[in-house]
């Protein structure tokens, strides 16, 4: 792409991606979540991607990376489902302790981010699964696929 | 705002007849982004914000660059 | 005119069944079940949520956000799996 649409993608990348963590950490007061949040982040890597073309983003983010954090982000999560099991399993034992452990009051509150027990967490989780997934997919089509590249 | 009931889900219809009969796949790929932005807007009318966010930023953004990538691996016209 | 008779009793099946699904059909805004009530009223003590969203999809419906989990990672290694495979042989 031209100069004028690198610069400015380079420029917006930040706000793109400090906007998807806000919706992925305030998931559970605001809609939003992980899966939303980690879309944004992943469309944010998508526009790196078409603006700077595939080959210069091959030095610094391979899909290989990209699919260690997508695994790690789905093992947070299943142990996060595991760890209430002495309870049931996807109990969420957060509630009333001293990690998110706040309880809102019932009926319309000015939320507070300090609640939701297990429920931010998994957030993460997830957030962190979907945004390496769906950049790795995108990065690996952009690398892998044959025809000509998209820069001039 | 009792209008935009109507005209969204008639505008919805005529991208998607567009994008069904366009030749030119580079133009259904763009229209098919505008269709996914409106429809993102119609879930908002209708009160699920969650899914509004999810389509705005699949169907919209990562769903065209999917197309538009295959696009170029391939070939333009139908 | 046979072609045309089968034709024309598909659309009168595909009719009659759509009017038939409207009628049978629970009317717009009233769920089939009290569940939603439950969950509406307890969200915010139970799961300590203010998005009750959050709280169906992570707490009281766990095993669907699993399901689509593990949806989501067999798409992406099934993708990486046939990219890198046919790069490969394209390289050799």
């Amino acid at each position: 792409m031209s100069k004028i649409v690198r610069t400015v993608a380079n420029q917006l990348i930040l706000f793109v991606v400090i906007f998807g963590l806000y919706v992925i950490i305030q998931g559970h007061v605001t809609p939003g979540g992980g899966f939303q949040g980690g879309a944004i982040i992943a469309s944010g890597a998508v526009l790196l991607i078409v603006a700077s073309g595939s080959q210069e983003i091959k030095t610094w983010l391979r899909e290989r990376r990209l699919s260690v954090v997508e695994s790690s982000g789905a093992l947070l999560f299943i142990l996060l489902a595991f760890a209430g099991i002495g309870t049931v399993f996807f109990f969420n034992f957060l509630v009333g302790s001293r990690l998110f452990g706040g309880i809102p009051s019932v009926g319309p509150n000015p939320g507070d981010v300090w609640t939701g027990g297990v429920i931010p967490l998994m957030n993460l989780g997830v957030g962190l699964k979907v945004m390496a997934g769906l950049s790795a997919v995108v990065l690996a089509l952009a690398l892998f696929s044959g025809g000509e590249e998209l820069e001039e | 705002m009792g209008a935009l009931y109507i005209i969204l889900p008639l505008a919805l219809i005529a991208c998607a007849v567009f994008v069904a009969v366009c030749r030119d796949l580079l133009y259904a790929v763009v229209v098919l982004a505008v269709l996914s932005l409106l429809l993102a807007f119609q879930f908002y009318l209708l009160k699920a914000p969650d899914v509004a966010i999810a389509e705005a930023g699949i169907g919209a953004a990562v769903t065209t660059a999917i197309f538009i990538i295959c696009i170029r691996a391939t070939e333009r016209r139908e | 005119m046979r072609q045309f008779f089968g034709w024309l009793s598909l659309v009168v099946l595909m009719v009659f069944l759509v009017i038939g699904a409207l009628f049978i059909m629970r009317p717009f805004g009233e769920p089939p079940s009290v569940m939603d009530d439950y969950i509406i009223d307890n969200a915010q003590e139970e799961a300590a949520s203010n998005n009750v969203v959050a709280a169906v999809l992570f707490d009281y419906r766990g095993f669907d956000t699993l399901g689509e989990a593990t949806v989501l990672f067999a798409a992406v290694t099934g993708a990486l799996l046939v990219l890198r495979a046919s790069h490969k042989k394209e390289e050799t």
